[in-house]
């Protein structure tokens, strides 16, 4: 398995190499795909019952046994996979070769990739500067492509606000549906996450992927610094020697607690590091969902 | 609080050092974009008091660090205050000040100074009910009046105290104030021993003070001891001795310096220069090398080109006690004499010459006098006043005239010397031309062996009894008297036993006959030697002693020997001054100036004055105020006062008695208590907290 880092990915060209470069390396890492495809395969035989519709008795059953048994079907139908990207300031933020944007990019449009590889249907929702960006799931191979544009297309501005989207996707979404949320989660309030885990509420498969960069988890920083919002004008003057520590510890309780609550509301939660593989990032997603409960 | 570097404090001002830095080096922080800045802010805010302490500390920690280097440097001690008071009460107290030579020793400033400050701190700390005297403990050490409250008046005493040039003796003058101190009715006494505390003032093997209390009882004085050396030795070294001699062998006019320089301290002295000056030029100069506590002497010489009273002096390299590393002495100089040495009998033939011998004598280098020979009618008309000594040799007696001036010129002051021959057979017609310069007429010459017979040598008449003390024949002992009594005297004159006057027989012969007669007559002196001075009588002028007694008979004879010797006063007695009739002195006077009143003794033959104030050269006024050259001298520093050795303050706490030196100070006992050891300490520690600080 070639494990596919940011920096060898921030030397590849555009979206849909990198997205290639990923699934490359997913389809070497996965010896059996999770989805079975648009079919009707027979599941089961049931003794008859009044109600049960009589196109499904089996005649050959009756004839044998002589009594009246219905067949069973496990009818699945093709899976709708929204991919949710954060594009709010904070996700243009990178120290490891590519931004966390980036990182949400290569991410969405490789799970896409693989998702209308197989015949489902997957679109794309973009939260940024208070609006919502949404292209619906389609399960043509040339949604690809519309996929890939949308998501190159946005950069990281404005606030987050997954909330709203979260709002969006629940009233749009019309049946179950995965959706695959790519964020580094730093609002202010929390009000974000509460909003997307409401998603499960309404038996939508949720699955989260927080963004996280090296420089985010070991705080690198030893002069006097002038830190700047990438959200909003806030600025801050400070010595970083003197308070790394409590802010590595503030900043680590606030991934414990984010990992906890969804772990809570029966949510995947991936954290991945900028720097990490992105293919062993999404393998390590898929096996868990392949040998999981869905 | 004291400080061994104080300029150093102006360090301290690094102590602001952390002020500035915070003030002006601001530096600009480096913008960075951060999206997780909700945490920082909160961090921030969490960590905010906790800083702002932190902060504070650093800030703390450095300033005490770059304070506390600098005042560490310049070396604080705490010295504890030494207060007299003691638990009994009030005492009693004298101060006793040490004045002698060693407290004039200095570095920097002198120890007598340090002893100003010491007796005015000893006062200080008295109570106002405790009475006190100040004693200055000098040669003669007396109270100037009883214990008293004035401490005011006692202040100025100490004020007006002024090192001396002498040896003390701390042991008299701590027994003259327990004294004083029994006539306190108060019960506690104490005493404080202001002092270098040298070995040769106090004396450890006598008694220490002891004072009887009111009922009586033997009491020990409480002591204190204010060491004014703060317990650091006294390297000295000094001049103890010069003595000064003719010196011949050099040449007219030449004398011989040799000076005794001892070194006081534990360490060799090298290339230490000795200078030799003449009426304060210097003239020439020595190195003397001195061992550890050791003796050297060193001899200079110099040639003087005039005579007279010269005042010469030795002087080393000045150390820390430098009125001890000049030494002077008044020598005088004999002038350049001028002898008429009348040939009773020339000869061709040298040898035969009756004069030969006595004008190589009195020729020969080194010697003072200058011998003009003429025969006797040439001699006659000669005019005597131009000579200083007149020397007849074998002459035929005289017309009267020549006597009669003869006589005159002894009066005069000038000098006869008179020998015999064959010219004075016809001792009648001698006596009577000669007989008023003679101390004793001739009675008959006697024949004591033809000199050609063959057993002259054993029956010759020789010199037996030597008046060894007469400045004349004082050099002839030992060896150089062999040289003298060897002489044979074939042939002599033999003389009335009736003197002229005040005749001293220096010599005389086997036989009892005198055969050298001395006697002053007016200002002059007259010689009288019974024989010849040419080989005619006796073997005198092939004698090894001929040419020595010739020029000392001559020089006696012009009162030279007398103003050879040297007139030795020393610092603090009083010198006594030969007095003349003629010239009548009245005071004496130093270098500086100061003056001493002479007083006549009973007999009138001499005078003193005294004590002497201070060391060097000292005029002898008339009572015109006029110098008497003859009498000028040279006051010298006692040898034992320059040594600077020091007791140990513990071994004079011991000998007063460790349970009455209640608060003895010095170098060894001194309550100091170093601060800089602790500051040093201070600022490691404020260096290492503030490294722990940052790391945190």
């Amino acid at each position: 398995m070639s494990l596919l880092d940011a920096q060898l990915l921030s030397r590849l060209g555009g979206l849909k190499v990198r997205a290639r470069a990923v699934v490359e390396g997913v389809l070497s890492g996965l010896h059996k795909s999770p989805h079975q495809g648009q079919s009707v395969e027979f599941a089961e035989h049931k003794e008859y019952a009044p109600g049960d519709e009589l196109k499904h008795l089996d005649w050959k059953a009756f004839g044998k046994f002589d009594r009246y048994y219905v067949k069973r079907f496990e009818h699945e139908t093709n899976l709708r996979c929204t991919l949710v990207v954060d594009g709010s300031g904070s996700m243009g933020f990178g120290t490891a070769g590519l931004t966390k944007l980036e990182v949400a990019r290569v991410l969405a449009a490789t799970l896409a990739h693989l998702l209308l590889k197989q015949q489902d249907a997957a679109g794309v929702a973009i939260a940024a500067k208070g609006r919502v960006v949404e292209v619906p799931p389609r399960s043509s191979a040339s949604h690809l492509q519309v996929l890939f544009d949308t998501l190159e297309r946005h950069e990281a501005a404005g606030e987050t606000d997954l909330a709203a989207t979260a709002d969006l996707l629940a009233e749009k979404l019309p049946r179950r549906s995965l959706v695959c949320v790519f964020s580094d989660f730093l609002d202010d309030n929390g009000e974000a996450l509460k909003r997307l885990l409401a998603l499960r509420a309404r038996k939508h498969d949720l699955a989260l992927f927080h963004l996280v960069d090296p420089a985010e988890l070991e705080f690198p920083y030893d002069d006097p610094t002038l830190f700047l919002s990438m959200e909003d004008a806030r600025q801050l003057e400070v010595n970083p020697r003197e308070i790394k520590q409590s802010y590595l510890e503030e900043f680590g309780r606030f991934l414990d607690e984010t990992k906890a609550t969804c772990t809570a509301a029966d949510v995947d939660y991936v954290r991945v590091r900028t720097d990490e593989p992105l293919d062993a990032v999404l393998v390590k997603f898929l096996s868990g969902r392949v040998g999981g409960r869905r | 609080m004291t400080f061994a570097h104080p300029w150093l404090l102006l360090g301290a001002l690094a102590g602001l050092i952390p002020l500035l830095i915070h003030l002006f080096d601001r530096r600009r922080p480096r913008p960075v974009s951060f999206p997780a800045i909700a945490f920082v802010l909160k961090s921030q805010k969490r960590t905010a008091s906790r800083l702002k302490l932190k902060r504070l500390i650093l800030y703390a920690l450095r300033t005490l660090f770059f304070l506390a280097i600098p005042i560490a440097l310049a070396r604080p001690e705490f010295v504890k205050s030494a207060t007299a008071v003691t638990a009994k009460g009030a005492a009693a107290t004298v101060v006793v000040v040490d004045t002698s030579l060693a407290m004039r020793w200095r570095d920097g400033s002198s120890l007598f100074d340090e002893a100003r400050k010491e007796a005015r701190a000893a006062l200080a700390d008295l109570l106002t009910e405790e009475p006190a005297a100040v004693l200055a403990c000098t040669r003669a050490p007396a109270m100037t009046g009883p214990l008293s409250f004035e401490k005011s008046r006692l202040v100025t005493q100490v004020d007006e105290l002024k090192p001396g040039y002498e040896a003390v003796d701390l042991n008299r003058c701590l027994e003259v104030a327990a004294r004083a101190l029994e006539e306190s009715p108060l019960a506690n006494r104490r005493l404080v021993l202001v002092s270098a505390l040298t070995a040769n003032a106090l004396r450890l093997e006598s008694e220490p003070p002891i004072t009887t209390g009111p009922k009586g009882e033997k009491v020990k004085p409480e002591v204190v001891l204010r060491d004014v050396a703060k317990g650091q030795t006294l390297p000295n070294r000094a001049l103890l001795d010069v003595r000064a001699e003719p010196a011949p062998q050099v040449g007219p006019g030449a004398w011989q310096f040799t000076f005794t320089v001892r070194n006081f301290s534990a360490e060799a002295q090298r290339d230490v220069e000795l200078t030799l000056k003449v009426d304060g030029e210097a003239v020439t100069k020595g190195f003397v090398e001195l061992a550890p506590e050791g003796t050297t002497q060193k001899t200079l010489t110099y040639r003087f080109n005039r005579g007279g009273a010269v005042y010469v002096e030795g002087a080393l390299t000045p150390d820390a006690l430098p009125e001890d590393d000049v030494r002077g002495l008044v020598v005088t100089v004999p002038k350049a004499l001028k002898a008429l040495v009348v040939n009773g009998e020339p000869n061709p033939l040298k040898v035969k010459d009756e004069a030969y011998f006595t004008d190589a004598a009195l020729s020969a280098p080194g010697s003072p006098v200058r011998a003009v020979v003429r025969d006797a009618d040439a001699a006659w008309k000669e005019e005597l006043s131009a000579y200083d000594v007149v020397m007849l040799l074998n002459v035929a007696p005289p017309p009267a005239e020549v006597t009669t001036r003869l006589e005159a010129f002894v009066a005069g002051g000038g000098g006869l010397f008179v020998s015999f021959g064959d010219r004075a057979n016809d001792v009648d017609a001698f006596n009577a031309a000669l007989g008023p310069v003679l101390p004793r007429k001739l009675r008959v010459v006697k024949t004591a062996v033809e000199p050609n017979q063959a057993d002259s040598s054993g029956r010759a008449a020789r010199l037996t009894q030597l008046e060894a003390a007469h400045p004349v024949l004082s050099p002839f002992t030992g060896l150089a008297r062999e040289g003298l009594v060897s002489t044979k005297l074939y042939r002599y004159a033999l003389f009335e036993s009736v003197s002229a006057g005040d005749v001293e027989v220096l010599a005389t012969l086997d036989d009892g006959a005198p055969a050298l007669l001395a006697m002053r007559k007016g200002k002059g002196r007259v010689l009288v030697f019974g024989s010849t001075v040419d080989r005619d009588w006796s073997d005198f002028p092939i004698r090894t002693a001929f040419l020595p007694f010739m020029q000392r008979a001559a020089a006696w004879l012009t009162g030279s020997l007398d103003e050879r010797e040297q007139l030795r006063a020393r610092v603090g007695e009083s010198v006594t001054l030969p007095l003349t009739a003629e010239v009548a002195v009245v005071v004496v006077k130093s270098a500086s100036g100061e003056e001493r009143a002479l007083t006549k003794d009973e007999t009138g033959a001499a005078a003193s004055a005294g004590p002497l104030p201070e060391p060097g050269r000292y005029e002898v006024l008339d009572a015109a105020g006029r110098p008497v050259e003859a009498l000028a001298f040279s006051a010298t520093l006692d040898p034992a006062a320059s040594d600077t050795t020091k007791h140990d303050v513990e071994a004079v706490t011991a000998w007063f008695g460790e349970e009455v030196v209640k608060l003895a100070e010095g170098e060894s006992t001194e309550k100091k208590t170093p601060l800089w050891t602790w500051l040093l300490l201070v600022s490691a520690l404020a260096f290492v907290g503030e490294g722990v600080l940052l790391r945190k």
